[in-house]
């Protein structure tokens, strides 16, 4: 059981500055409830608290600050608080559910079934029998001894441990050389093909305005490490029991596009009367999933104007209390970016048929993973953005990392270019590998090189040896650039292995 | 020799120069501004004066009695009249003045703060820390000094230092002189400078502030004597004396009590010589220029980008013993071997190093001359220069060959003319990848260009078009050895990229083991002896006798050239190309190649199995058997299909895409129909009736409406023409067997070119409304949008001819534009990742130690060596084993 509480940001703050705590509220908790979280929007858990005990106030209790000045019904003991981050959507909300305002206590979602599942990250345990069993000697690469252990129960012993030998020979042979340079064998397997790649972005999926970059622009793209990609989106999975009907899939494009008033309607100004007129087009508004009482309730929630609803018209009228012209010019901006409804950022949501599964999928111009992963029906395990910098700070760097991964070896296939994943596997583990993502060139990887020499001998030259002077930086010649520069035998593959003939002295 | 170890450099550190250490190191204090006098002979103090190194032979360096290419060059130094700043560290210098104390000399931080950040400070270790982090830490501490109004060590209140670019301090609007920033950099104390990220051992602020400066050596900055005898300096040069002239010309005045205000300008005057000495492409100060006009190329510009001293001579070097010449295909030469022409043979040497072993047959080469040749004329090896063991070299020259192969003695080196079997480095740029530089055995040839195996243009991406390449001759036994166990062509065969051959028939190769295998065709005896003539087969085909005459079979025979052992079953790609139906689905013993123990029993030879990419049949036997039988395979497949192809003979024209009138009528038809449902779709557009599709406007969804129709025409009429164009024509050959060219380009040929496009569209640019002053405005048919009934053979009309061209354009600048942009994002991978390598336990570790991978690519499987990406294939495994139960 775990409790839930919104609360202000101040006040958590102060639980936390002062802990161990003891906090009056208004509302009581079961004595087996030990564990539970603050929140401050009403979209993610941003604190997580323990508690050491609950007791019901009494006119005696003792406690060191309250939520609310009446109604306090409890204290709780807090031991201990920290910053969580969590969308509140992993929580499965009774009774009050969406409502959801005051506290709740509930249980951690489990799992939920409708989930598809989630990739595989424990070993087949046949398959890890046969890694062992044949380690230390050679390692099995995970797929091959899962495909190993499926044969073993086909194959008589016999045959099973001929093939076994034969396998280990093999395998012996494969594996990298040390001292391999695979870092420009890398480089090189993904340059070499850039020559070959189209420079065209394509529309995508039927839509106006959905385009995709690909090729080389969105692999160079990857490779820079972009704030944001030049075309966002987003392939949202569903939950099975939404994903099946294409009636539940609108409901969930209607959540999810970012529709503005201007989407939909007119927005007529008239100077004379000092009014700004709202007038639907129903064809757009088709379109849009929206109907009149959405734009109705958006406008609904503006502040400082009055609305007038023509009924014969099917028309808004907006008069801002304040009779100026100023004032009407904002009101006029207001409304022309005024959201009706959806997911900031999510410019364009449609749904299509995955050919493979068979259900719905939803794919989006513009990206905004958070806001996304908060709705309810979706998957939210395969769930992707395009953004590698959003799934950084959303999911974290491992996710960043495979998704520079999974991006450029699509971007890759796409062009029926075959490089293999191993590179492309460096090449993302290079620029995350440090904690944060790295773009390959001067403002990342290469400028953060140990080297003077090797850092002046790319770009910006001048700048890397006056700063060195005064740092009186000390280069030591391990990389490759400085070891050209100076002349000498690089440090990789043959020319890291010293290697003397002594000789033989013959003893007469 | 005893050694075979060689030193190395184990670090370099950095430092600034201090004013004492300038002088300490200069040989000569250079006071006056000329260069040479009128006979010609240095001044002596002048720039030019022979303690700073010699230029011109025949003189001797006055420091260390060196000769020309002896003499290293020694600093000389100038006494600046008056200090100027540096401009390279005018940063730095602000950030200074602005967080320590104008009177104290101390950081203006409490002495809490103080006790705080160095211990933050200290953390950094100068030798290797980051410094982009040092300088990060370092920025937020001097940002809070210098937010400090009032020194918190002396009290005394501070004024805001402005930066007044480029190289003026201003406080309060008042001037801060060089001389005054130094005096207050002096009183810094060195125990202050961990702040600002300044390493006490090595560097001091005043030093910033220079008052010194050295004289680079002459060999730096060397004269030219043009062929009219006038000399003319280097930019360095010029820009000394400017600097000398006006420092004497300050001295003066400053001594003579000039006014302030002629001072001052001559100071800022020396200031700017200073500032342009260093980087004449300073913000804000306009360049130095040369008398004609052009800016002068100082330090900074020497050191800075492509053809600055770091990528330019650092990066990348010249070497000797190399060629570069046109190449062409030799189909006789092994994908191992290189054809070398002689001229280039002579030219090009390998050091030998006499020994008690070698000597007779180096006195022999020696002796036969520079120009030898066998008693057929032909090309033998000679030698170009002998090196004696106190590094003197001596030409051998047909005249004294004789006499200096008597002198040779053991220790000795000669430098021997290039020989077959000599290993050799040949390349193509761009470099792309591994396999654009690989070595090859030399075979001298008649003719003036590089030769070789047409199956190694894949990995040079060369063609025969005018391309050069480059040979470079290796000079030591170590990277001889490399070269041989490494570099090998047949050892490159696999590449990295994707785990398969790069190496494989092409073209007409295919063309031929296709005609060979295709159908499965008999050969005469005769025929079948003219064909492996061209071969060293590894068995002798089987035949059988029809008639009393020896029937040998196209498969019989490609199998004679296939390793013993070799076991192999897949489908060939022949129905891939076709349209539609296929008339080969249901002949399985076309499709599916099975070769059993070295014997082909069914199937046709094409692409799929021989060529670069894809190659199965090169794959298996380099994983079977090794690449000594891999590459023996490509030699005897390329000289084979060269055989075969040109007894039979092959070729193509204009005539193979002849169809029946009542075809050429019917492609006619086609076009003018999708025309007509071209101008029916706009006619329903233009009376607004057009249904759009979901979430498209009307205009997009007739664009993809007619793009659906000129391509469903296009290959409509590919259709009719292919119906006339069967397995017997040579086009039709060389595009199903994958050897050059796709049905599509076949179809553009006989049927129809089809609809122009840019950018993915409709060809839609031009004038206002029209693409061409021949239609009228708004018309939005489909010849004005670059729809091209034509076909290539018929031959295109002016409008059509224009429209291709625009369409042919757009794909030249997106090759132009895609090349730089491609080249520059290989540049920045190299650079990232060249440091990268595998340790002993198959983790990737960079040069600092930081582990990047903990197993190579998850698995530590070398790409090289895998399957296409899989660890192992285990079907093929599985194959062999079975078959070797049955």
């Amino acid at each position: 059981m775990i409790l839930i509480w919104k609360d202000k940001k101040e006040k958590a703050e102060i639980l936390q500055s002062r802990v161990p705590v003891t906090y009056a509220v208004d509302f009581e908790v079961p004595d087996d409830v030990k564990e539970g979280y603050i929140t401050t929007d009403g979209k993610n858990l941003t604190y997580r608290i323990r508690l050491s005990a609950f007791e019901k106030i009494k006119k005696t209790s003792k406690y060191d600050i309250e939520k609310k000045k009446t109604d306090l019904k409890g204290v709780l003991h807090i031991s201990e608080v920290k910053k969580a981050n969590i969308p509140l959507s992993r929580f499965e909300i009774d009774s009050k559910g969406k409502a959801f305002s005051g506290f709740a206590i509930t249980e951690e979602a489990k799992l939920d079934p409708e989930m598809k599942a989630v990739q595989k990250t424990v070993m087949d345990s046949s398959a890890r029998k046969i890694i062992d069993d044949y380690s230390p000697r050679v390692k099995i690469p995970y797929e091959l001894a899962a495909k190993l252990a499926k044969l073993k129960e086909d194959l008589p012993k016999k045959e099973f441990d001929s093939l076994m030998e034969k396998v280990q020979k093999e395998l012996d042979k494969r594996f990298i050389d040390p001292y391999e340079a695979v870092g420009i064998i890398a480089a090189q397997s993904i340059g070499e093909p850039g020559t070959q790649m189209t420079m065209r972005t394509f529309h995508f999926a039927g839509v106006r305005e959905m385009n995709v970059t690909l090729g080389l622009p969105r692999l160079i793209e990857i490779v820079d490490a972009r704030r944001t990609p030049s075309t966002p989106s987003m392939e949202i999975h569903l939950k099975t029991k939404f994903a099946k009907s294409q009636q539940s899939v609108m409901n969930i494009i209607k959540k999810l596009e970012n529709t503005t008033i201007n989407d939909v309607a007119d927005i007529i100004t008239d100077t004379a009367e000092l009014s700004v007129t709202v007038r639907p087009v129903p064809a757009r508004m088709k379109e849009r999933l929206v109907d009149f009482s959405d734009i109705e309730a958006a406008l609904g929630k503006a502040t400082q104007m009055s609305v007038v609803k023509d009924e014969e018209k099917n028309e808004l009228t907006v008069k801002p209390q304040q009779e100026t012209f100023k004032r009407l010019y904002q009101i006029q901006e207001q409304l022309k970016t005024m959201s009706i409804k959806g997911v900031p950022g999510i410019k364009r949501a449609i749904g299509r048929i995955d050919e493979k599964s068979g259900e719905w999928l939803i794919f989006t111009q513009g990206s905004n993973l958070r806001g996304v992963l908060d709705i309810e029906e979706i998957d939210a395990y395969n769930t992707t953005t395009n953004d590698i910098t959003e799934i950084a700070e959303i999911l974290g760097i491992e996710a960043a990392r495979n998704a520079i991964f999974k991006e450029s070896l699509n971007t890759l296939q796409e062009q029926g270019l075959e490089v293999d994943m191993r590179h492309l596997m460096l090449v993302a583990d290079m620029m995350t590998f440090t904690g944060s993502v790295r773009a390959v060139g001067r403002q990342g990887i290469s400028g953060r090189k140990s080297s003077v020499l090797a850092r002046a001998a790319f770009e910006i030259t001048t700048k890397h040896l006056l700063r060195a002077g005064l740092m009186g930086e000390i280069d030591t010649l391990t990389g490759v650039a400085e070891n050209i520069i100076v002349g000498q035998p690089v440090t990789l593959g043959t020319g890291s292995v010293n290697l003397v003939y002594k000789g033989v002295t013959r003893k007469e | 020799m005893t050694t075979g170890i060689s030193k190395r450099i184990s670090s370099i550190q950095f430092a600034l120069l201090s004013p004492d250490e300038i002088r300490k190191m200069s040989q000569i204090k250079v006071i006056t501004a000329d260069t040479y006098d009128d006979d010609g002979y240095p001044i002596e103090r002048g720039l030019m004066d022979l303690h700073m190194g010699v230029i011109e032979p025949g003189l001797k360096c006055a420091t260390c009695f060196g000769k020309v290419d002896e003499c290293p060059g020694h600093f000389g130094h100038i006494e600046l009249a008056m200090p100027v700043v540096h401009v390279g560290f005018i940063k730095e210098i602000k950030t200074f003045l602005e967080s320590t104390c104008s009177s104290c000399g101390r950081i203006k931080l409490t002495q809490d703060q103080i006790d705080k950040y160095r211990k933050r400070m200290e953390g950094f270790d100068f030798a290797s820390s980051d410094p982009e982090n040092l300088a990060l830490v370092s920025k937020r501490i001097t940002d809070e000094a210098t937010m400090r109004k009032i020194c918190p060590h002396c009290n005394a209140p501070q004024k805001a230092v402005i930066l007044d670019k480029p190289t003026t301090f201003r406080e309060e609007g008042i001037k801060v002189t060089p001389k005054e920033i130094r005096e207050r950099l002096e009183r810094i104390p060195d125990s202050d400078l961990i702040f600002f990220g300044m390493n006490s051992k090595v560097a001091r602020p005043e030093w910033m502030v220079l008052t010194v400066l050295p004289v680079p050596p002459i060999n730096v900055r060397p004269s030219i004597t043009l062929e009219t005898g006038e000399r003319s300096e280097d930019d360095l040069t010029h820009k000394l004396v400017d600097i000398i002239r006006i420092s004497q010309r300050l001295r003066e005045s400053r001594d003579n009590g000039s006014p302030q205000l002629i001072i001052e300008d001559l100071w800022d005057l020396l200031q700017f010589h200073v500032t342009t000495y260093f980087d004449n492409q300073t913000a804000g100060i306009p360049p130095a220029r040369h008398r004609s006009g052009r800016p002068l190329k100082t330090l900074v510009q020497r050191l800075k980008g492509k053809d600055g001293r770091f990528r330019s001579n650092l990066s990348g070097k010249r070497v000797n013993f190399s060629a570069r010449t046109v190449i062409s295909p030799e189909p006789f030469l092994s994908v191992n071997e290189v054809g070398v022409p002689e001229r280039a043979a002579r030219e090009l040497t390998v050091p030998v190093i006499v020994t008690p072993f070698n000597i007779d047959s180096i006195r022999e080469i020696v002796k036969i001359g520079p120009e030898a040749r066998d008693e057929f004329g032909r090309y033998r090896a000679g030698a170009n220069y002998i090196i004696r063991p106190d590094g003197r070299r001596i030409k051998v020259t047909t005249q004294n060959a004789e006499e200096n192969s008597k002198r040779i003695e053991v220790g000795w080196t000669v430098e021997r003319q290039l020989m077959e079997g000599d290993i050799v480095l040949f390349n193509r740029q761009p470099s792309l990848h591994r396999m654009s530089m690989m070595a090859h055995t030399v075979r001298i040839m008649q003719g003036q260009t590089f030769r070789f195996n047409l199956a190694v243009c894949t990995p040079y991406n060369a063609d025969f078009d005018g391309d050069e390449m480059n040979l470079h001759v290796i000079q030591k036994e170590e990277a001889r050895a490399e070269a041989r166990i490494i570099m090998k062509v047949q050892e490159q065969i696999m590449s990295p990229r994707f785990g398969g051959p790069i190496i494989g028939g092409i073209h007409d190769h295919i063309t031929s083991m296709f005609l060979l295998t295709h159908n499965n065709p008999t050969f005469t005896e005769d025929e079948t002896m003219h064909m492996l003539s061209y071969v060293e087969p590894v068995r002798q085909p089987d035949f059988k006798v029809e008639n009393g005459h020896k029937l040998f079979s196209g498969r019989e025979i490609f199998s004679s050239i296939l390793p013993e052992g070799l076991n192999l079953k897949y489908k060939s790609k022949l129905c891939s190309g076709a349209k539609e139906k296929c008339e080969y689905e249901e002949r399985a013993e076309d499709i599916y190649v099975t070769i059993e123990n070295g014997r082909m029993l069914t199937g046709t030879i094409d692409e799929t199995s021989l060529g670069p990419f894809s190659g199965i049949i090169i794959d298996k036997i380099y994983r079977s058997f090794g690449s000594d039988e891999a590459y023996k395979f490509i030699d005897r497949m390329t000289r084979l299909a060269v055989g075969f192809i040109s007894m039979r003979g092959f070729s193509t024209g204009i005539t193979d895409y002849d169809i029946p009138k009542l075809a050429v009528e019917r492609i006619k038809e086609i076009g003018l129909d999708a025309e007509q449902r071209i101008d029916q779709l706009i006619k329903v557009y233009k009376e607004g009736l057009l249904e759009p599709l979901p979430g498209r406007s009307v205009e997009e969804t007739l664009e993809i409406e007619i793009l659906r129709i000129t391509g469903e025409a296009r290959d409509g009429s590919g259709n009719v023409a292919s119906q006339y164009l069967g397995m017997t024509n040579p086009s039709v050959i060389m595009a199903r067997s994958g050897a050059r060219a796709k049905m599509l380009n076949i179809a553009e040929v006989a049927g129809m070119v089809g609809q122009q496009s840019v950018r993915g569209g409709r060809i839609n640019r031009g004038y206002t409304g029209r693409t061409l002053p021949h239609f009228k405005r708004g018309d939005i048919g489909a010849a004005a949008r670059g729809f091209v009934i034509s076909s290539y053979k018929s031959g295109l009309n002016p409008v059509e001819y224009f429209m291709h061209s625009i369409g042919g354009r757009e794909g030249l600048v997106d090759i132009a534009v895609r090349t730089s942009r491609s080249g520059y994002m290989q540049r920045r991978l190299i650079n990232a990742f060249e440091d990268l390598k595998v340790d002993d336990e198959r983790k990737v570790q960079d040069t600092v130690g930081s582990i990047i991978q903990f197993t190579y690519g998850e698995d530590g499987v070398d790409p090289t060596r895998s399957d296409s990406g899989e660890s192992l294939d285990l079907d093929y495994i599985l194959y062999n084993l079975n078959r070797g139960g049955k």
